[in-house]
């Protein structure tokens, strides 16, 4: 970037109003979380971290970090399998169809998830699948597929397919050449598309309010629960530790593509 | 396994079609054991499809390739057991050197302490022992394509393919490694098949060339076969730098023909077993801008001619003239520079003069 353009301040100060106007609804959490009150307030007479203290101490909450945790971490292992070996089909095989075929990966990112939850919710009560760990981490894992499919395909486009050539050409068979070779070098973007699909089914309610109850209940289900029956302040304080959760794991995600674009 | 020179290959009218474009149209060739064989055509010639068809990266439309007589048309490459240095040479960016050229063998299974020997071996042939733990990017251009070499050629395969190998180079270094892939050649005693657009890399490099255009294999023969005696107009201007004299073919006798170009006469040798035209015939002859010889008076030469020099310029080892004949047009010549007879100027007039037997009939390339 030596050498461009400096922006003006007309274009600073828009960029900061941008980014303020994004983050402030984030930041009024922390100081919710850190009130002294009993109720969702900003704190009065100083702050206080009990709040923390009960989400900590709750067995209902760490039991729905748990379980939020376990999903996303199953879903995640769905997502990557199933979209990094989309992803090297369509590559590899790299016709019209296989256009289409990537398009129709990003549907679950295109259509709203409610209209989703709807067919999810019609669709798995005659399997059994509704209130399950199983069933949630199939819908998680699915809709987690079209972060994985761009990652990964993003990775590919700058993969020299004579790399690919020169590895079957001295008698690397199609899954050593993907050991050695293909994987290797796309790491970066399978690990990013993982971070975005653990992050997807680490957040998401919609799904979830329709095919899960009462054995299943994640931390955004237990969160949207709080705030319609009681306005605990300690819903705020586990925002904040999602909040930090997130910022770690797409700091994470900076860091690796950091070193992959470095080295 | 490496028993002496290699595999034999042969081509059996091969043919690619990409829908209503023939890339490679009827090419039958044969390949014999540790020869090194050069495959020469401008791009869009069908070369590189040919090289990738025997690697089997493309699949031939019609035709056979054939591996010591056997056939090999429906094997994957993995099964091919061929070396291939590809252009760019496709060096693994995440392996360091050594990784890279033990790549072939772990794919074979090869116990730790063999494949270490064997690089070890294969990187001390191509002289870079020293860079076994750097990585392909710390490496300068010539030393990466001589990893590649190594990488091809560390399982011993019979068979060595080479996609324009030298092409990413500069003209300096691909001399210097056109002399270590020959030494390399002759070393290890196998086949090598080689693609190129480059005429003096083909003529220094090797044993035969064969070369194409337009998908078709217009003529193959050693080097000197080809330069001296180019069957068609095209292998002529493709393959070094021509004259062409076009005319009628006015007498024929023993040994050569008389051709009428332009109002002047022209005696042409015919080499031994090339027919004859028949008088009155269209006939167009090939003449090296070599053969030509500027004629001081009293000069003699077998044909000689008149003009202005429309043009020079210096080369260092020569002098390029563009010579202005009346009914000719222009006749390229090119002197030793260092024993020119005169001093080129534009518009001086000159005398050119060449034998009869530095001229070549060449057939017009039908399409």
């Amino acid at each position: 970037m030596d050498g461009a353009y400096r922006p003006g301040p007309f274009g600073r100060g828009l960029a900061w109003v941008t980014a303020l106007y994004l983050v402030l609804p984030i930041l009024i959490v922390v100081p919710v979380a850190l009130t002294d009150q009993r109720f969702l307030s900003l704190p009065q007479d100083g702050i206080s971290f009990r709040h923390f203290q009960t989400v900590l101490g709750s067995a209902e909450w760490l039991g729905s970090i748990w379980q939020s945790f376990t999903i996303a971490l199953a879903a995640t292992v769905l997502s990557v399998v199933a979209g990094t070996l989309c992803a090297i089909g369509c590559w590899r095989i790299s016709r019209r169809a296989t256009d289409l075929v990537r398009v129709l990966m990003l549907l679950p990112l295109i259509i709203p998830s409610i209209v989703y939850a709807i067919g999810l919710y019609r669709y798995f009560g005659p399997l059994g699948l509704l209130d399950r760990f199983l069933g949630v981490v199939i819908a998680h894992g699915v809709t987690g597929i079209p972060y994985v499919v761009i990652t990964v395909s993003t990775a590919l486009a700058a993969f020299d397919p004579r790399l690919e050539q020169a590895a079957r050409g001295m008698g690397a068979s199609l899954s050593q050449t993907l050991r050695w070779v293909i994987l290797p070098r796309i790491a970066p973007g399978i690990f990013s598309g993982a971070i975005f699909a653990f992050i997807h089914s680490w957040d998401e309610l919609v799904m979830v309010l329709f095919i899960a109850s009462r054995d299943v209940f994640t931390l955004p289900r237990r969160i949207w629960d709080g705030i319609n029956e009681n306005l605990d302040p300690a819903m705020a304080a586990v925002a904040v530790l999602l909040i930090l959760f997130t910022l770690l794991l797409l700091l994470a995600d900076r860091a690796l593509r950091r070193r992959t674009e470095g080295g | 396994m490496s028993d002496l020179g290699g595999h034999a290959l042969a081509l059996s009218g091969l043919t690619k079609r990409y829908g209503d474009f023939t890339a490679v149209d009827r090419v039958s060739l044969d390949v014999a054991r540790g020869e090194f064989l050069t495959l020469l055509g401008p791009s869009g010639s069908g070369k590189t499809t040919i090289l990738m068809a025997v690697a089997g990266f493309v699949a031939p439309s019609e035709g056979a390739i054939l591996l010591d007589g056997r056939d090999i048309t429906p094997l994957p490459p993995e099964r091919r057991d061929f070396g291939m240095v590809f252009q760019g040479y496709a060096l693994f960016p995440h392996m360091t050197v050594a990784e890279n050229v033990a790549f072939p063998l772990r794919v074979r299974g090869l116990s730790r302490a063999d494949r270490d020997a064997k690089v070890r071996a294969a990187l001390d042939l191509v002289q870079l022992g020293f860079f076994a733990d750097r990585l392909p990017k710390q490496l300068s251009g010539g030393q990466q394509q001589r990893v590649a070499l190594a990488r091809a050629l560390v399982f011993e395969p019979n068979l060595l393919l080479l996609d324009e190998p030298l092409s990413a180079l500069d003209k300096k270094l691909r001399a210097e490694l056109q002399e270590e892939l020959k030494a390399l050649h002759r070393r290890v005693g196998r086949t090598f098949i080689n693609v190129t657009h480059d005429q003096e890399e083909a003529l220094s490099l090797s044993d035969r060339i064969a070369i194409l255009n337009h998908g078709k294999l217009v003529q193959a023969g050693a080097p000197t076969d080809l330069y001296e005696r180019p069957r068609t107009r095209f292998v002529a201007d493709f393959l070094g730098k021509s004259n062409f004299l076009e005319g009628t073919v006015r007498a024929v006798v023993a040994g050569g023909f008389g051709l009428e170009a332009g109002g002047t006469q022209i005696v042409v040798a015919l080499p031994p077993g090339i027919d004859a035209p028949s008088v009155g015939a269209r006939s167009v002859v090939s003449l090296r801008p070599e053969k030509v010889a500027l004629l001081l008076d009293g000069d003699v030469a077998d044909n000689t001619v008149e003009g202005r020099i429309a043009g020079f310029a210096y080369l260092g080892a020569g002098f390029a003239l563009r010579v202005d004949v009346p009914g000719l047009g222009e006749v390229r010549a090119t002197l030793p520079a260092w024993k020119a007879p005169i001093a080129p100027a534009e518009g001086l007039t000159v005398r050119l003069g060449w034998a009869a037997e530095a001229a070549v009939p060449v057939e017009e390339d039908g399409r």
